[in-house]
């Protein structure tokens, strides 16, 4: 398998855009804060994309107003990634590129807005009368919008995995030919209710997130944006040399929000995407990890890894830099992978001061300098949604 | 894209299977209330008191679907759609982060995520394939036709589909109007050994409206495609129905659609 990503952008609170990453990750700048959320009181850390706020506070989108579609719109508007979508347009016509888009919460920060102002009726007041945004295809729609694509649109919502899911589906699309190209993505806003929903789950840390940490005690919940423009390897465009070598997917059937203790499903997940891409596990040379920062997911994975993969693979979570970005992390992590094959240089595992004395990680807390030609990256979500990616680095294209 | 119908299932006003809805298809008038909330078996009592009306319509439409199949629920990988999600739990999560307290029930919080029903689905079978949750508005069922057949091609595997949507929560129903249950569920194979399924064959095509259905359809039903994004199913089960080869447009974006062509097996064309 051999999908090509023409061009990719991502937006979370550690970089405003692509170009602005790999600074982010030399210089171990983390994007997380206190929580600020207006009328939250949980004692937390958020990954806030402070650019979109002032938008946030007035209405630019209009109709299509709400927080997750201003995450999506500042994205979209970063670097080159227009004119490429806009070369593929007229290359291949609007109707032939397909969008295929994942995020959990959808615009539901618009709806908790709404119920602020019901009126008298209890009813939705003007401004807020939206049929288009409060739905969870909320994101395909706007993104359809913007971009003027006609083609196939559809919105994933496998929690957090949703935004990993889009890759499987899109190479598939592109496999059978229904589309020449497809633009992928993911959006999750921050909201009271993934804040408060989590923190009643009791599985937000009152500190920054530590992934593996021996004393690591939750998650920090964080908002991004990631978009990549994908196509068969026969395209005619310059390509970013990366492509989309493997993918698994795969459940649990265990529990909702609880990962299966052995941690079948995700060790499923993963030997799927090694066998689709043709690569033994020694073949990796850097997983992005799920690494949540959670008690369950961080002894699960680390378990696993340790299980398939030799003790010189290096891996790190990222999230301490982001936040766990839900809906929207796996393609932000997706394309961290891909910018590590891109640059050689190997995210540490931010935050990380003593690992969990039950694993034996390769995690550094450092930097490294490495060529890399493979790598993986995971992706697990509520209802024990699964998801797992190899992208590889093309050596004949490689114009980085 | 083929591939071959070996299974499906039905519950909304009027019918709580299949056979029901093809009663009603076949122009037998029929009660249009409810029938009473089903109680897939599949779920155990404990968790099933805890599943939302919109996994439990799910889950019994997808029981009925694999029990037609005669498939193992634990070889098909699962696409779920939903064109408004479960409003009554947005609603609820709303409401209380609106109050002073925002004290969330965490059994609320993980059952309002969109792949709730593909969650309770896969636990309850012990389904360890992939399973996929998605939405299209009012292309819900044309991408997820789209999606699962797509799949069921490349992977050659089973896939089970389960279009469902419930009434909407009121402070939604001005924008996403909606009074009615509806949840239909399909099993389709990439084969068909024994050459007694319906074969399904797609193309992506420009068109840009769906067919037509508001003459040839019952009033209750017709109303029922109207409003709830789920019953677009409605005009494939339609297709279905009809003994002659027919075939059924849905849009999937702005500028694409859907045409699936419906060839029945050959043995019922030469029996009628």
């Amino acid at each position: 398998m051999d999908i090509r990503l023409l061009d990719y952008q991502t937006t979370t609170a550690a970089w405003p855009h692509r170009e602005g990453t790999r600074q982010a990750i030399e210089n171990k700048t983390s994007g997380l804060s206190r929580n600020s959320l207006t009328g939250s009181e949980v004692d937390t850390w958020i990954g806030r994309v402070k650019q979109i706020d002032a938008d946030a506070n007035s209405n630019p989108l209009g109709e299509w107003q709400c927080r997750n579609n201003l995450l999506a719109h500042y994205c979209l508007q970063q670097g080159t990634f227009k004119t490429s979508l806009e070369a593929a347009i007229e290359h291949y016509g609007g109707a032939r590129i397909g969008i295929i888009v994942g995020s959990s919460t959808s615009a539901i920060d618009r709806t908790e807005a709404a119920y602020h102002a019901l009126d008298d009726h209890g009813q939705l007041s003007p401004e807020y009368q939206q049929p288009l945004v409060h739905n969870p295809h909320a994101l395909g729609l706007y993104v359809a919008h913007l971009c003027a694509i006609s083609g196939p649109t559809m919105t994933i919502n496998t929690a957090c995995s949703s935004s990993a899911k889009v890759f499987a589906s899109a190479a598939r699309w592109l496999a059978c030919d229904l589309v020449d190209a497809v633009l992928v993505g993911g959006t999750d806003a921050l909201g009271l209710s993934v804040v408060h929903g989590f923190d009643a789950l009791q599985l937000v840390s009152n500190q920054p997130c530590r992934p593996f940490d021996q004393h690591r005690n939750g998650i920090n919940i964080g908002e991004a944006a990631g978009f990549a423009l994908l196509a068969r390897n026969d395209h005619p465009f310059t390509d970013m040399g990366i492509a989309l070598t493997g993918f698994g997917e795969s459940s649990d059937a265990h529990h909702m929000s609880h990962p299966h203790p052995e941690g079948v499903g995700a060790q499923q997940a993963i030997e799927q995407a090694l066998t689709r891409a043709g690569l033994d596990a020694a073949d990796i040379d850097y997983i992005n990890l799920h690494g949540t920062a959670s008690l369950a997911n961080d002894a699960i994975e680390g378990d696993v890894i340790q299980r398939l993969f030799p003790a010189t693979t290096r891996c790190s979570s990222t999230k301490a830099w982001t936040g766990h970005t839900l809906g929207a992390a796996g393609i932000t992590e997706a394309l961290i992978t891909a910018e590590t094959l891109r640059c050689g240089i190997v995210p540490a595992n931010l935050n990380l001061q003593a690992m969990d004395a039950k694993l034996n990680l390769p995690l550094s807390t450092d930097n490294q300098v490495k060529a890399c030609r493979h790598a993986l990256s995971n992706s697990f979500g509520f209802g024990g949604n699964n998801c797992s990616l190899v992208f590889s680095r093309c050596a004949e294209t490689d114009k980085s | 894209m083929r591939v071959y119908l070996q299974g499906v299932g039905a519950f909304g006003p009027g019918f709580a299977n299949w056979s029901e809805l093809q009663a009603i298809l076949d122009g037998e008038s029929s009660d249009s209330a409810l029938p009473p909330a089903p109680k897939p078996s599949v779920i155990p009592a404990n968790e099933r008191r805890r599943a939302p009306m919109a996994v439990r319509i799910a889950v019994e439409t997808c029981s009925q679907a694999v029990a037609m199949s005669g498939i193992d629920p634990k070889d098909a990988a699962c696409v779920f759609a939903s064109g408004h999600g479960d409003t009554q739990l947005t609603d609820y999560m709303c409401r209380e982060l609106a109050g002073e307290h925002k004290q969330l029930s965490p059994t609320k919080f993980h059952n309002s995520v969109h792949n709730a029903a593909a969650g309770y689905w896969t636990i309850a079978t012990g389904c360890r394939q992939p399973a996929n949750s998605v939405a299209g508005l009012h292309q819900s069922v044309a991408v997820t036709l789209l999606e699962a057949m797509s799949q069921c091609v490349c992977e050659q595997q089973p896939v089970l589909l389960a279009f469902y949507d419930t009434p909407t929560a009121a402070a939604l129903s001005s924008l996403l109007p909606n009074e009615h249950a509806f949840g239909m569920a399909l099993v389709i194979t990439p084969g068909d050994d024994s050459g007694r399924a319906t074969a399904l064959t797609s193309a992506v095509t420009n068109d840009v409206s769906d067919s037509a259905y508001s003459e040839t359809l019952p009033a209750t039903l017709s109303h029922l495609v109207a409003e709830n994004p789920a019953a677009k199913a409605l005009l494939l089960a339609q297709a279905l129905t009809r003994i002659a080869a027919s075939s059924v447009t849905l849009t999937l974006g702005q500028g694409s659609a859907l045409r699936i062509d419906i060839r029945p097996p050959s043995a019922l064309l030469a029996g009628k």
